[in-house]
């Protein structure tokens, strides 16, 4: 009709166009790394996984070690990371709400969430690793748990303070002193939000390569020792993924694959929390 | 010209003796107010109120929104000290000791309950909003705690209605059933004073007459302070009625003296509804 309106026109179609493009490139790249993946891993998936250690180059095995390992320093990082986090996140939202000293807690906790995970490898190498002497599953999953604190700190603080101010109002009107008005009322009410947080931070750190190539480093056979070298998927993917042997290689893809698929599950977990929020 | 002129006046007449309550009130002060002044970091709500409430009955405050209503009921258990711009200067006195100054304040609010404008259920079952204040005051017995819980939950005119849902979500009752939860959940621990910041006002009609007739059940208990801007309520439900405007309160008396006959004209002028 008038030229503005075919301006206007062109300028929306134009915008849709590019977003529905850009979209559709990073669509195509996630479903290629999951195509690839899959394709490549489901063929080495076989009961032995689970039932066989990681073998010498070139030989059949499996990825039981890895897999155990991994699970523990996971498991370690939980135990580590979440109660700390969560006592932050229950301090900055509120007993510190208001204090200069939150704020500044807030600002490097930011930074720690977004410190490189090598750099926390690192840390624990010189604090834990170099005093003990040798490589230890307990200092991978502590080198894990730090990778986790920030995120716990973040989204427990988050959720606590997405809580209006009259639920809070009302349990201390009821006479309760502030630490039952926290661990009772407030969690509840944010308790999906600081579950989902953690199951993300747990997704985060299960393929974290970095900071355990400097701390439980790899260990190639049976190990329960907390006190020495661990097996750990990541690593072993690392390590397989590069090596020229055709059994390695396959294992690496299978590792991946597990990996992949305990991400996948995990979100898809957190799906379920962040959807029960809505009914409050 | 004042269509409001005449619910008022109906519902005065309707309810002829709005002062009788079971023990005899005004005979002594309960929370006696004086000369205070409230700030909302340098805005100041409250103009040097002075206000002697009385023991054992229902004392209403009104006036426009914005009047500083909530800010006293707020001052009176303190629970404007979760904001540290928030302050008050002056004094209040309960039971002749002054609550501005040194206090306990989770013993102040288990003595001094409240119950706000919307309901605040907390996401737990209906058993465990109301047991949960009284388990942490009270070490009972399971038996003897559950015997509490029905006692608050037919105080509160609820226990017919969740007798066989106890365990069930407080969120999934209606918003008059909340707000009756959370009286419930006030009266359980046994306070002296109970301060009401327009708890009908949202909820619908039928909700809003049940929680009157419970205020009609609950006087004469406990010393209550209700907040409305409903005017028919104050009319009906208290012994006592505290006109304010723009931070100062401009009238303090019997409620059957304001509705009839005050003594300052802006009451007056408020409330056949000139303006507010
Ligand atoms: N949190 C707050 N911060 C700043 N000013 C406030 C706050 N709450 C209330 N006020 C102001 O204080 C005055 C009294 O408010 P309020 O006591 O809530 O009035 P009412 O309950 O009578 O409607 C109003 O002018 C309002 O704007
Ligand atoms: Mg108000």
């Amino acid at each position: 009709m008038n030229w503005i309106y075919f301006r206007r026109q062109f300028i929306d179609r134009t915008a849709y166009v590019c977003a529905a493009l850009a979209t559709l490139l990073g669509l195509v790249f996630l479903f290629w790394i999951l195509w690839t993946t899959i394709s490549n891993g489901v063929s080495a998936i076989s009961p032995k996984l689970f039932t066989e250690m990681t073998p010498p180059p070139g030989a059949e095995g499996g990825l039981l070690n890895a897999l155990f390992g991994s699970g523990v320093m996971i498991l370690i990082a939980i135990v580590v990371g979440t109660p700390i986090g969560l006592c932050a996140g229950v301090y900055l939202a509120e007993h510190g709400r208001h204090t200069r000293l939150a704020s500044a807690v807030r600002f490097v906790n930011d930074i720690l969430l977004s410190a490189p995970s090598i750099v926390l490898g690192l840390f624990v190498y010189e604090l834990v690793v170099v005093p003990m002497k040798h490589f230890s599953g307990l200092s991978g999953g502590l080198a894990l748990g730090l990778i986790l604190i920030p995120v716990v700190v973040r989204t427990s603080d988050e959720s606590l303070r997405l809580v209006p101010d009259r639920m809070r109002e009302a349990a201390f009107a009821l006479g309760l002193p502030r630490w039952k008005v926290s661990m009772q009322v407030l969690f509840k009410a944010a308790m999906s939000g600081i579950v989902t947080g953690a199951l993300l931070g747990v997704a985060r750190i299960s393929g974290e390569t970095a900071p355990l190539l400097f701390t439980a480093l790899n260990n190639q056979f049976w190990s329960s020792d907390l006190n020495g070298p661990l097996a750990n998927l990541p690593v072993v993917i690392f390590q397989y993924a590069m090596s020229p042997y055709d059994t390695w290689q396959s294992l690496a893809w299978a590792g991946a694959l597990i990996l992949t698929t305990f991400v996948l599950v995990l979100n898809l977990v957190v799906r379920l929390f962040a959807n029960r929020r809505v009914f409050k | 010209m004042k269509p409001q002129d005449t619910p008022i006046k109906n519902s005065l007449i309707s309810t002829p003796e709005p002062s009788e309550s079971k023990v005899p009130a005004g005979k002594s002060v309960k929370i006696d107010i004086r000369d205070l002044n409230f700030y909302y970091g340098k805005s100041q709500a409250l103009h040097s109120v002075t206000l002697p409430i009385p023991d054992y009955a229902v004392t209403a405050i009104i006036g426009p929104s914005g009047c500083g209503k909530s800010t006293l009921l707020r001052t009176i258990n303190r629970i404007y000290s979760l904001y540290p711009e928030q302050r008050a200067e002056g004094e209040i006195l309960i039971d002749g000791k002054n609550i501005l100054r040194k206090a306990d304040l989770a013993d102040l609010r288990r003595r001094v309950g409240m119950v706000f404008q919307k309901p605040t259920p907390f996401a737990s079952s209906i058993r465990a909003n109301v047991a949960f204040a009284l388990s942490y005051y009270e070490k009972l017995a399971k038996w003897e705690q559950d015997e509490r819980i029905e006692q608050a939950l037919r105080q509160a005119a609820l226990w017919d209605e969740v007798k066989d849902k106890l365990n069930q979500s407080a969120l999934s009752l209606s918003g008059g059933q909340q707000q009756r939860l959370c009286i419930a959940r006030t009266i359980a621990v046994r306070p002296e004073v109970v301060l009401f910041d327009e708890p009908t006002s949202a909820l619908d009609p039928i909700s809003t007459a049940r929680i009157e007739e419970l205020l009609h059940e609950l006087r004469g208990q406990f010393t209550i302070v209700i907040v409305t801007h409903n005017m028919q309520q104050a009319a009906r439900v208290s012994d006592k009625t505290a006109f304010f405007h723009m931070g100062e309160l401009i009238e303090f008396d019997d409620t059957s003296r304001i509705f009839t006959n005050p003594s300052v004209a802006r009451t007056q002028d408020y409330i056949t509804g000139r303006y507010g």
